[in-house]
């Protein structure tokens, strides 16, 4: 099986982790990704303070346009804010003959042309649907026993269309953290926004909906916060210690990708494979004895 | 006793010249939006007081309001809405239409959000080292310093856990651009030609 990979600016800096991991569980699974060439920037969450719609939709109709001239194999946007960019314009595109006119009228200013019908897939999807959980279980060599995760969706990951999940009450990767061996525990917050694309500019008023997931994960007990999404990892975990300072609270919670796991329990390489040795608040010391 | 009609002007505005503004036409008050939002009690209208304000021709209240700028894109309210309004969308394009004519909602994001763009249309990527450098530095060359040395700490914990690239400072060196650039850069200036509000 063969998937474009749009790794997006996240997965090539703060989410590197997610990119390592990905690859992992790729490589395990006999899925071969190949990465658009030359892909640019989504937009992401905060595109319309420079740009118009129209000229977000353009960069997604590029990327759409270069992954349907180089294969048309569906493609993985493991961010979830490059997911839900790209596969808005993908949607758009279909169902607006007249927004698809203008985005190739756009896209010829480039030399570039795309006819529609490129598949825009969350990688969860492709795990959960086109793998499949007792595949994943089969590749299963070192078992998660005793690790208690908060499965973390966020608010993008499954949204707006909820082609492979439910929008409010996703569970595909809990499934696949079961899989693994891990005790999902339940968790209130699955779905709830952390505060996205304005956490960074916007961090005092933003604090009580991370300190929101944090709390929960704590109060659940869990050992760790699991998600597939990068903004939601690098907003939960970069910025615990300041977290901590505005809410007066001492939350020491690993937040770890679900591919990061994967690749662990599929008996990788925990810094080649799983890159956990890439997170800031470390989740070592609970993996170590679970996977040993 | 008499009776004031709405203005009329302000909404056809909004119509024609904010991205996705005809959206607001579908609205039917309900509140879902609302009351949906994770930063309702951060908000001092919310969506769908915002449109309810358009329709009733209330344009300084609308423009100025911080609330255009402060959607964390969470989609919370697009999923749950019934009419299907693109609410998302039509509060980033109230929040674009009010920076063009020089109102920043939130000053903050105005400006990450800028450092974002320019960098999307110069090298046709985000770089997450050269970004929060430009962003830190709009403060000022002396607050710019400060802010940046408030950061270092992430900044060393992100470069020594590899998910960072080293940089001395903006630019240095600068971000690689994509080989397409020159045909992504005429794509957005012809994109931008034909957004709302801005043909002719």
């Amino acid at each position: 099986m063969t998937y474009f990979l749009y790794p997006g600016c996240s997965l090539e800096a703060g989410g590197s982790h997610y990119l390592v991991s990905v690859e992992a569980v790729a490589h395990a699974l006999g899925l071969t990704l190949k990465e658009i060439d030359d892909w640019n920037c989504c937009g992401a969450s905060i595109h319309y303070v420079g740009g118009t719609e129209l000229q977000t939709k353009t960069l997604n109709a590029r990327n759409l346009a270069l992954a349907q001239k180089q294969g048309g194999y569906d493609i993985i946007a493991p961010c979830s804010s490059c997911y839900i960019q790209m596969i808005k314009t993908a949607h758009e595109f279909e169902e607006e003959p007249k927004l698809a006119e203008e985005l190739n009228q756009i896209l010829a200013e480039g030399g570039l042309n795309y006819t529609g019908g490129v598949k825009v897939r969350h990688v969860l999807d492709v795990l959960y649907h086109d793998l499949g959980v007792e595949r994943i279980a089969a590749a299963v060599k070192k078992p998660l026993d005793g690790v208690k995760v908060a499965v973390y969706y966020g608010c993008q990951t499954t949204r707006p269309y909820g082609e492979y999940d439910s929008v409010e009450d996703p569970h595909t990767m809990d499934d696949i953290m079961e899989a693994l061996g891990a005790e999902v525990v339940p968790f209130e917050h699955k779905a709830k926004c952390c505060g996205s694309g304005i956490f960074f500019t916007e961090m005092e008023t933003c604090a009580p909906l991370a300190g929101g997931i944090l709390g929960e994960a704590t109060e659940k007990g869990a050992d760790m916060i699991v998600t597939a999404c990068p903004m939601c990892q690098m907003n939960l975990e970069i910025y615990q210690s300041r977290l901590n300072k505005i809410l007066g609270t001492e939350y020491d919670m690993p937040v770890v990708f679900v591919t990061q796991l994967m690749a662990l329990a599929f008996g990788g390489d925990f810094k080649r494979d799983a890159a956990l040795d890439r997170n800031i608040v470390s989740a070592a010391e609970v993996l170590k004895n679970a996977a040993a | 006793m008499a009776t004031k009609a709405y203005d009329k002007s302000f909404r056809e505005e909004v119509y024609q010249n904010v991205d996705s503004g005809e959206d607001v036409k579908l609205c039917m008050q309900c509140g879902v939006c609302g009351i949906t939002c994770p930063l309702r009690d951060e908000m001092t209208h919310g969506p769908r007081q915002l449109w309810s304000l358009i329709r009733a021709g209330k344009r300084d209240e609308v423009m100025n309001s911080p609330d255009i700028m402060l959607c964390t894109s969470c989609y919370s309210c697009k999923v749950r809405c019934p009419r299907g309004v693109k609410v998302i969308d039509v509060m980033h394009g109230l929040a674009h239409y009010a920076l063009e004519q020089g109102i920043v909602p939130r000053k903050e994001t105005s400006k990450f959000g800028k450092a974002f763009w320019d960098s999307i249309y110069k090298t046709g990527r985000v770089d997450e080292t050269e970004v929060p450098m430009r962003y830190t530095m709009m403060a000022g060359p002396i607050h710019g310093i400060f802010n940046m040395l408030e950061m270092m700490d992430i900044g060393r914990a992100l470069l020594s856990h590899k998910r960072m690239k080293f940089k001395i400072g903006p630019g240095l060196p600068p971000s690689k651009k994509i080989k397409g650039m020159k045909g992504l850069k005429k794509m957005l200036n012809k994109a931008k030609a034909m957004s709302p509000g801005k043909e002719g």
